[in-house]
């Protein structure tokens, strides 16, 4: 899927670690990001969120002046703007913490730029919809806000399940997801024996988006795991 | 009462044999000291042995000189009253005793004493020869009777008395016996504890109370130092993951850059391999201690194993592996459901560790199975490979030698992948189990087994 439309959002990145600091802001430019805000400790964070208005913050665990979860829920009474943690401690607790304050992800350091970029991206996506989010597939586009497909010759109307489908393919474009997480997104938490089902509504999603539906090039099987979208390119 | 026949057959038994020894020990003493001088009492000079020489000795006159020196000799006085009670003769008879008695007068000293002299008396043909020994030197029974009945229960009343003795013996024995147990078998289980690096804490009252401090004292120092250690540990992959960030950070710009040449993009790819293999390190290093001195408690929560497996398969696969490596999943139908009690992110480490695993030992690339099989009561987890294997000596190494961080001799030849030491920890702390099979050249297989958790 294509991220450029979140190049424009303004980041906020908080570490005590200036070289740290200069490197990712090094990764985020290179990868097209225009808004870059850093502070080096807590009190610097707040301000810069109050005056900045950020749409994501990047925030250290520990910092000189307190640590990232008070930062956050300080951040919090104000904005529900996403947040993502950086620690350098691995310990369940600290990630159980985070997540249960309302952070939206953690990043455990040391961590590859790839692996940085994709979860920053996964949190964007999720929190910023695309103002007008078309798809490009094979041999079609998908408009998620119509909820239709274009396949040149005709326009044909994706049903609620195969819209929620598609899109949570589409979310993780280039990347296999699992049966689990599509069950999951279909029909809530804990799902169990709606393999059949699925493989009913991916059939037909691929009778509208595919141009051979028994080869298919855009939704593909993975055997055993899930299921993966590829765009064109 | 389990351990009674522990009792019986061997401290018992060397105890009645020690009262037994103890008694003939007694036996042999009283003989040895009084027997001896009864003995001697009854030798030349006892008073029958006297009463017959003298007897022999004795004519009309009186006694030969050399009986009456014999009598001297051993202090003893001699007299003969004839049947009117007159004394006919004497040898030297104390002045106090009189010379003239009565019939009821030798009724009473026949059977005791004169003037308190322990007399002995022969009836001889036409009167009573009398010997007297010195005072104090024998001790006469006066009342010399006992009923009849006293007589016939005496051996039953000795032979009761002794096995009443015996058994209340062996009752303060057994119970001495149960109280010490009962006292030490908590000491003795802490020390268990102990030795296999775990904290005890112990409250015992009494006498015994001492050791139990001590051995709370030792579980304090254990704990302590256990606790120092892990902390360094986990302060020392704290500090290194931050510069570590930065070196695969800009690693991978580098590699990345098409402005650098060939050559040091390769060179940067290598740096930022190395690199990503000590983040693995330090966190199975980090991990591994935590497990080791139990800092870290499992956040366990029931989870259904395939999901796992194949969100685990699905993020390598995102990731991206190299092209010489393929990724299979085979779960069993019926393992679709099965569940197990468990620290997701933990099994999903173990997992992960034996892939990891099996590309490193494989350079020249394998096919890596992911196999989820279940019986009635248990759940498979198998991690397996149709790479290079191993040879039977290499896989019982791996299996018998400990890990460096487990074993206490210099000999760190011996370490294998700190890997393969957590994913054992990983499968102990789920109380599972953990099997290796390879042949070489024929890929190489772990089997992790896990109680099923029963709908």
């Amino acid at each position: 899927m294509d991220n450029t439309f979140l190049h424009s959002k303004k980041l906020l990145l908080v570490d005590d670690e200036p070289e740290l600091l200069k490197m990712i802001t090094a990764i985020l430019t290179d990868e097209g990001f225009q808004y870059l805000v850093t502070a080096p400790n807590m009190k610097e964070g707040i301000a810069a969120a109050k005056a900045e208005k950020p749409d994501l913050a990047i925030l250290d665990v520990m910092l000189p002046d307190g640590d990232g979860f008070s930062l956050m829920r300080q951040i919090r009474t104000w904005t529900d703007i996403p947040i993502i943690f950086l620690t350098a401690r691995d310990e369940a607790g600290d990630k159980l913490a985070g997540l249960g304050l309302g952070a939206d992800d953690y990043i455990a350091k040391p961590f590859l730029p790839q692996e940085f970029l994709l979860r920053i991206y996964a949190v964007l996506r999720r929190c910023y919809k695309e103002d007008a989010p078309i798809l490009k597939l094979h041999s079609c586009t998908v408009d998620f806000s119509r909820a239709e497909v274009d396949n040149g010759s005709e326009v044909l109307p994706l049903t609620a399940m195969e819209h929620k489908l598609l899109e949570t393919l589409a979310k993780n474009e280039g990347r296999i997801v699992t049966v689990d997480t599509l069950c999951e997104a279909l029909w809530g938490d804990n799902p169990f024996g709606y393999e059949n089902s699925l493989n009913a509504h991916v059939r037909r999603i691929r009778g509208k988006i595919e141009a051979d539906p028994s080869n298919p090039v855009s939704l593909l099987t993975v055997k055993g795991l899930g299921y993966k979208l590829v765009a064109r390119k | 009462m389990k351990a009674f026949g522990k009792y019986i057959s061997k401290y018992l038994l060397s105890f009645f044999a020690f009262v037994l020894v103890l008694l003939l020990v007694n036996i042999l003493a009283f003989s040895l000291t009084f027997g001896g001088i009864v003995f001697r009492e009854y030798g030349a000079a006892s008073p029958a042995n006297m009463l017959e020489r003298v007897a022999a000795d004795l004519s009309v006159s009186g006694i030969s000189e050399e009986t009456a020196r014999e009598l001297n000799r051993n202090q003893i006085w001699a007299m003969y009253l004839n049947e009117g009670g007159g004394c006919d003769w004497s040898v030297s008879l104390p002045e106090e005793v009189p010379t003239q008695y009565r019939t009821q007068d030798i009724a009473v000293f026949s059977k005791g004493y004169l003037k308190d002299y322990p007399v002995f008396v022969r009836s001889m043909e036409d009167g009573l020869l009398v010997l007297g020994y010195p005072k104090d030197s024998f001790m006469k029974l006066t009342g010399n009777y006992l009923p009849m009945r006293a007589v016939r229960i005496f051996p039953l009343f000795v032979t009761g008395i002794l096995a009443a003795d015996i058994l209340l013996l062996f009752l303060v024995y057994y119970f001495s016996k149960r109280k010490i147990s009962k006292n030490t078998e908590p000491i003795m289980t802490s020390i268990k504890t102990l030795s296999a690096g775990k904290p005890v804490n112990l409250s015992i009252h009494g006498e015994l109370s001492e050791i139990a401090d001590s051995v709370n004292q030792a579980s304090q120092v254990l704990s302590r130092q256990n606790q120092a250690r892990a902390n360094w540990i986990s302060g020392v992959s704290h500090d290194i993951r931050t510069p570590l960030s930065m070196i695969m950070g800009y690693a991978q710009r580098i590699a990345g850059d098409h402005a650098a040449s060939g050559n040091i993009q390769q060179e940067a790819e290598i740096i930022r391999a190395q690199s990503t293999k000590i983040k693995d390190l330090v966190q199975d290093l980090n991990l591994v201690s935590q497990l080791e001195y139990e800092m870290q408690p499992l956040t366990k929560a029931p989870v259904r194993l395939s999901r796992l497996l194949r969100s685990y398969a699905v993020e390598l696969l995102n990731a991206g592996i190299p092209e010489k490596y393929s990724l299979e999943t085979e779960i069993s139908k019926d393992a679709e459901t099965a569940v197990i009690e468990c620290d997701e992110r933990l099994i999903s480490r173990a997992v992960s560790n034996l892939v990891q695993n099996s590309i490193r030992h494989n350079p020249q690339g394998c096919t890596i199975i992911l196999r989820l099989a279940c019986s009635d009561t248990a759940i498979f987890l198998t991690v397996a490979d149709n790479g290079v294997g191993l040879s039977a000596e290499k896989l019982r190494e791996l299996e018998e030698k400990p890990h460096y961080m487990e074993s206490t001799d210099e000999r760190l030849d011996l370490r294998h992948g700190l890997g393969l030491l957590l994913v054992r920890q990983i499968v102990e702390a789920h109380d599972g189990t953990m099997k290796m099979e390879s042949t070489p050249q024929n890929g190489y297989k772990t089997i992790l087994a896990f109680q099923k958790l029963l709908p």
